[in-house]
Parts: C-alpha cells; sequence; structure tokens
C-alpha cells in the first residue's frame, strides 16, 4: 500500500461525507419547500370548502328572510317581522364576505358581483312585501308572492350560486390533486434522500472497513517487522558475542601457545649461560699456565681470563642479558595479556557499593606509598552506585595507584575524588597535581601497552586499557582532561544502578 | 622387589621435553622415561592394541602429562586413565602451561595427583622439575592391579 492511495482514500472519504452532507442539506430544503406548499395546498383546498361554506350560509339567510317575508304575509306577527329583518341585515354583509372570500378568482369574481346584484334585487322585492303588507296591500303582496317561483332574481341568484359551487367544486378538485401531488413529492423526495443517504452511509462504512482493514494489515506488518527487526539484532548480537567469545578464545590461545616456545627459549638460554661458564673456566685454565691451587677454604678459586677473551665474555653475558630481559618481557605482556582474557570472561554481579567505603578501603592499602611521597589523600561524600565490587575496585584502584604513581618530583602529592550524580549517572573524578599528561597523549594512554610520558616508572601499559574496558563493559564513559605539569583529572561516568544489561549483553 | 618405576613422558614440545629429562636427571632420578609427543602414540602405548592396558598389568607406572597436545588434549588421556583398572593408581603428573583455575579444578576432579603450571622463569622451572625429581625418588608407586 502506497502513501499515495492512502491519500486517495482519505480523500475519497472526506468527498463522501461532504456529499452525505450536502444530500441531507437537500432533503432538508426540499422538505421544507414541499412541506409549506403542501400547507398551502391545504389552505387553498381549505378556503374552497370556506367559500362554499359562504355561499350555503347566504342561501340560508337568503330562505331565511324568505320564509320569514311568507310568515309575515300570512301571520302578520312581528316576531315573524323582526326574524325577516335580522336575516335581511345578515344577508348583505354574508354577500361581502363572499366577495372576499371569492377575490382570488376571476371568474368568481365576476360571479359575486352579478350575485350581489341579484341579492339587492331579490332584497328589495322582499323590502316591497313587508312594506306591502304594512300598508295591508296584501292581495298584491301574495300575487308577487305567487309569481315569485318565476321571479328572474331567484332564478339568477340559484343559477349564480350554482356556477359558483360548480367552480368551488373544480377547484376543489384541483387544489385536492395538487395538495396529494405536493404530499406524494415530499414523500418521494424524503425517500430519495433517504435512500440517497443510505447508500452514502454504507459507501462510506465499505471505505472506513477497507481502510481499517488496510491499517490493521499495516499493523500486522510493522508487528512482523518489528519481530523480524528484533530478530536481527538478536542475531547480530549473538553474531557480535559469538565474535567476542572468539577473540578471547583466540587471545587466550595466542598467549598461551605462545608461552610453551617461550619457556624454551629461557630454558634453553639458561642451559646456554651455564655452558658459558663452563667454557670460559676451560679457556681459562687451559690459558692460564700456572696450575690452580685450592684455596684455605679448599676451593678452586676462579682463574683469570685473558685481556681478549674477558672481552668476548662479557659480549657473551650481554647478549644473553639482552635475551633473558626480553623474554621476561615478553613473559609480561603474555601474562597481561591472559589476565586481561581472564577478566573479559569473568561475570559481572552488580551489587549496592558503599563507594566512599570502597575508595577509603583502596586508599587504605596505598596508605604506606602515599606516606613515603607526602601524598594526602582526600575523599569528598560520593554518590553510592549499584554495580560490580571488583570492577570498581579495579577501576579506583588503577587510578589511584596512577595518580601516586606519577607524581611531580618534590611536589607533596594531592589527590581528590569526588562524585556527584546527573540523570542516572553517577560521575566520579579523580584529580591530582601530578606530571600531567600532554594533550598528545591522552587518547594513546588508553591504549594497550601504550604509555606516555617519562619512562621512569615500571609498568606494562595495561592499566588504562583494562580500566577503559571495564567501565565500557559496566555502561559507562571515561575520560581525562591535563595538561604536561598540570596534574591530572580522569572522569569516570557509570550508571547509577547497573543492571548487567546496559551495553554489554554478553555477560 | 617389584619392578622399577618407569615415567611415561607425554609432552608434545621436544625442548620441553628435554630439559624436564635432564632436570630430572639433575635430581638424580635414573627411572627409566619413555617420552611421547603427541597423544595417539601414547594412548596406543598406555592402552595397548586391545585398548584394555591389559599390557601394564603388574608394572609400576608414573605418567607426567601434558595438557595441549597437538591430537587431543591431556585431560582425555587422564580421563581415560584414571577410568583403567589397570591404570587408575599409576600417580599422574599434570605439567602444563595452564594455569587456568577451571582447569586445574577439572584435573584433580578427574583424578590426578599433581597439577604443576610450567614457570616461564627457567630458574623456577628448573627448580620445580628438580623438586619433582626429588619427589619421584621418594613416593611409592604401586604396581598396577592384578
Amino acid at each position: 500500500m502506497t502513501a499515495d492511495a492512502a491519500r486517495r482514500r482519505a480523500l475519497w472519504q472526506i468527498l463522501l461525507l461532504l456529499a452525505g452532507l450536502l444530500v441531507l442539506a437537500a432533503i432538508s430544503a426540499a422538505s421544507v419547500i414541499l412541506v409549506n406548499q403542501a400547507r398551502d395546498d391545504s389552505r387553498w383546498v381549505v378556503h374552497t370548502v370556506e367559500v362554499q361554506n359562504q355561499i350555503s350560509n347566504l342561501l340560508l339567510e337568503i330562505r331565511r328572510a324568505e320564509s320569514a317575508t311568507r310568515a309575515y304575509l300570512l301571520s302578520t306577527g312581528p316576531q315573524f317581522l323582526s326574524e325577516y329583518e335580522t336575516s335581511a341585515a345578515a344577508i348583505l354583509p354574508a354577500v361581502d364576505r363572499l366577495v372576499r372570500l371569492a377575490n382570488d378568482n376571476p371568474a368568481q369574481v365576476a360571479n359575486t358581483v352579478k350575485l350581489r346584484a341579484a341579492v339587492e334585487q331579490r332584497l328589495a322585492e322582499f323590502a316591497r312585501g313587508i312594506d306591502r303588507i304594512k300598508n295591508n296591500d296584501v292581495q298584491s303582496s301574495i300575487d308577487i308572492l305567487r309569481r315569485g317561483g318565476a321571479n328572474q332574481a331567484v332564478q339568477d341568484i340559484a343559477s349564480i350560486t350554482r356556477a359558483m359551487r360548480a367552480e368551488e367544486g373544480r377547484l376543489f378538485v384541483e387544489r385536492t390533486r395538487t395538495a396529494d401531488q405536493s404530499q406524494q413529492w415530499a414523500s418521494w423526495v424524503t425517500v430519495a434522500g433517504s435512500g440517497l443517504v443510505v447508500l452514502l452511509a454504507t459507501l462510506s462504512i465499505f471505505l472506513v472497513r477497507r481502510s481499517s482493514n488496510a491499517r490493521d494489515e499495516a499493523e500486522a506488518r510493522l508487528r512482523d517487522s518489528n519481530i523480524d527487526l528484533e530478530a536481527a539484532v538478536e542475531e547480530r548480537t549473538a553474531d557480535l558475542r559469538e565474535a567476542n567469545d572468539e577473540l578471547q578464545r583466540f587471545s587466550y590461545i595466542v598467549s598461551h601457545d605462545l608461552r610453551s616456545p617461550l619457556v624454551n627459549i629461557m630454558g634453553f638460554t639458561s642451559e646456554l649461560e651455564e655452558l658459558r661458564g663452563d667454557i670460559f673456566r676451560r679457556i681459562a685454565t687451559l690459558a692460564n699456565e700456572e696450575p690452580i691451587v685450592p684455596d684455605v677454604n679448599g676451593e678452586l678459586p676462579e682463574p683469570a681470563l685473558p685481556e681478549q677473551d674477558k672481552q668476548l665474555s662479557a659480549d657473551f653475558t650481554e647478549a644473553l642479558g639482552f635475551i633473558k630481559s626480553s623474554i621476561g618481557k615478553m613473559d609480561r605482556l603474555i601474562s597481561a595479556i591472559l589476565n586481561l582474557t581472564r577478566e573479559g570472561r569473568r561475570e559481572f554481579k552488580p551489587v549496592k557499593i558503599d563507594t566512599r567505603e570502597l575508595i577509603e578501603g583502596i586508599a587504605s592499602t596505598v596508605a604506606h606509598q602515599a606516606a613515603e611521597t607526602e601524598t594526602q589523600i582526600r575523599i569528598e561524600p560520593l554518590p553510592d552506585i549499584e554495580s560490580d565490587r571488583l570492577a570498581m575496585e579495579q577501576i579506583f584502584g588503577n587510578l589511584i595507584d596512577n595518580a601516586l604513581k606519577y607524581l611531580k618530583p618534590g611536589v607533596p602529592g594531592d589527590i581528590l575524588v569526588k562524585g556527584r550524580t546527573k540523570m542516572g549517572f553517577a560521575i566520579f573524578e579523580i584529580i591530582d597535581n601530578g606530571r600531567g599528561i600532554d594533550p598528545r597523549d591522552h587518547q594513546r594512554i588508553f591504549d594497550l601497552f601504550r604509555r606516555a610520558g617519562t619512562q621512569d616508572k615500571p609498568g606494562q601499559g595495561i592499566g588504562l586499557a583494562h580500566v577503559r574496558a571495564l567501565v565500557r563493559r559496566m555502561g559507562g564513559t571515561m575520560s581525562v582532561s591535563s595538561e604536561l605539569g598540570n596534574g591530572s583529572n580522569f572522569t569516570v561516568t557509570l550508571p547509577a544502578r547497573w543492571t548487567g544489561h546496559n551495553r554489554d549483553k554478553q555477560t | 622387589m617389584s619392578k622399577p618405576v618407569t615415567i611415561i613422558m607425554i609432552e608434545d614440545d621436544e625442548g620441553h621435553a628435554r630439559l624436564i629429562e635432564r632436570n630430572i636427571r639433575r635430581s638424580g632420578v635414573n627411572n627409566e622415561i619413555i617420552p611421547f609427543t603427541n597423544g595417539t602414540d601414547a594412548v596406543n602405548y598406555l592402552f595397548g592394541k586391545d585398548s584394555t592396558g591389559l599390557d601394564h598389568k603388574g608394572e609400576a607406572l608414573l605418567i607426567l602429562l601434558d595438557l595441549n597436545l597437538p591430537d587431543m588434549t591431556g585431560i582425555d588421556i587422564l580421563k581415560r586413565v584414571k577410568e583403567n583398572e589397570f591404570l587408575k593408581c599409576a600417580p599422574v603428573v599434570v605439567l602444563t602451561t595452564t594455569d587456568d583455575a577451571q582447569e586445574i579444578k577439572r584435573c584433580y576432579e578427574l583424578g590426578c595427583n599433581v597439577y604443576i603450571t610450567k614457570p616461564v622463569n627457567y630458574e623456577s622451572f628448573a627448580n620445580a622439575i628438580r623438586q619433582l625429581g626429588l619427589f619421584f625418588s621418594v613416593i611409592q608407586v604401586p604396581q598396577a592391579s592384578t
């Protein structure tokens, strides 16, 4: 899986979400519009019903006025007169209301104008009838009434209201259909929108699933590669450890096998030395004219050699001396290597160490040398540490030994040991006022068999190499700062709590 | 009286062998010394053709053994000698350059009687061998069991 594909998928998801949002917004907007429309449609339907209702009301009022007029004509009862009056008074407002209601439709407006004229005419007829009754002209009123069925106004009213009703009926049907349609639209839009949202959601879920699958896969691969990496590291570490062990074995065997011939060289050199004694004694005896006589103790005196033979003897002795001293040196070097390899194979055990006590112990073992050179060893409070005791003893023992060994001639020594902790490390400093080390030699002094400065003290050049190897094995570092003639400052930084696995896992 | 003790010297370095022999002789030991320069020859001699050690039944042997041999380690020879019913009583002196504590411990565990490290310093070396010779001249060696 490439990063490109991942980016594309992320883009897709964002687009899908956006699309979903848009669809939802569209559905909402459409719903609002459609609902509004449906309400309008319903209002129109209701309006139609109201108009019809109003027509019925108007007709009812006209009928009431008509029947009241007739009743008054028959009985002249004053209650019928008052009934007529209320009805007649309600008719015109009813017409007005109808006009107001129907003013949206031009056809109905025309109808209402005609209706108003017819109604007014009819009202005038009623009024005339009532007047006649009041004037006791009952006969003519009855005549008028008889003609009433064929009355133009009555017919007009009936036909106009019929037309109006028909018109409203048509409108009712039409408006109901429109309302139905917009409701249908609303439901369609809702269904379609919901479907779209569901579709988008499904698509999103699918994409999310796919990307989470991809993520799981990537995680699994990462885990695998981590395991691979760990295995690789483990393998390398094992290889390194093996190489290191091999090197240890190699140096052990080499130094060991070097010793064997050395025994021979030394042995036969010694034999030669003995032979030399015999040979030169023989020569001396042969060269001496006087016989050798035993002295008072009965021992034979060493015969004197002639002058030229003396030179030979001296050369012989010198050569043998060089051979023997070289063998001695070689033996010491081999022993040192053996000790180092043995040290390298030793297992370190971290324990709690009271550092001050440890260094006081070292100081007391060198007290005699210190007294001889008038050296004072000052120990400041030191941080305690968890580390290998023997290694710590060797590190500080070597450093204090060196400080004592390389003092400035004629100056009383002053050795200061101080320490502090910093971020889980204990930092120790061994400061002396000795002869110091040339900065050019600062690296060299840590190399095996290398020394610096005036070679007036015995030593193999092993101490500091060993110290640095120990410090490294315990997960620490060490450094020196010094100038020729101005003392040295060795700094040892060790983990305050060494678990045995900080840097070197071979133990 | 039993047969005189035979000293079997297993030492791959001929120089060492010579120095050892010389110093033993200087201490006044005149017993027969049979030198071997490799493990195989020594094993063939000690255990015979049938590998039982029956050849040396009734003989008194003293074995001087170096651990670093070209064809096998001295420890193997020591082990076989101490496991053999005819040879197990023969004193074994391990004389070697190794001064590894583990090695020394292992040799004594396997039944070596004396372990001596060859000093490089010839004086010490000669001294050690001479003292060993003196030791040889006084110790009693049992005959291989019958």
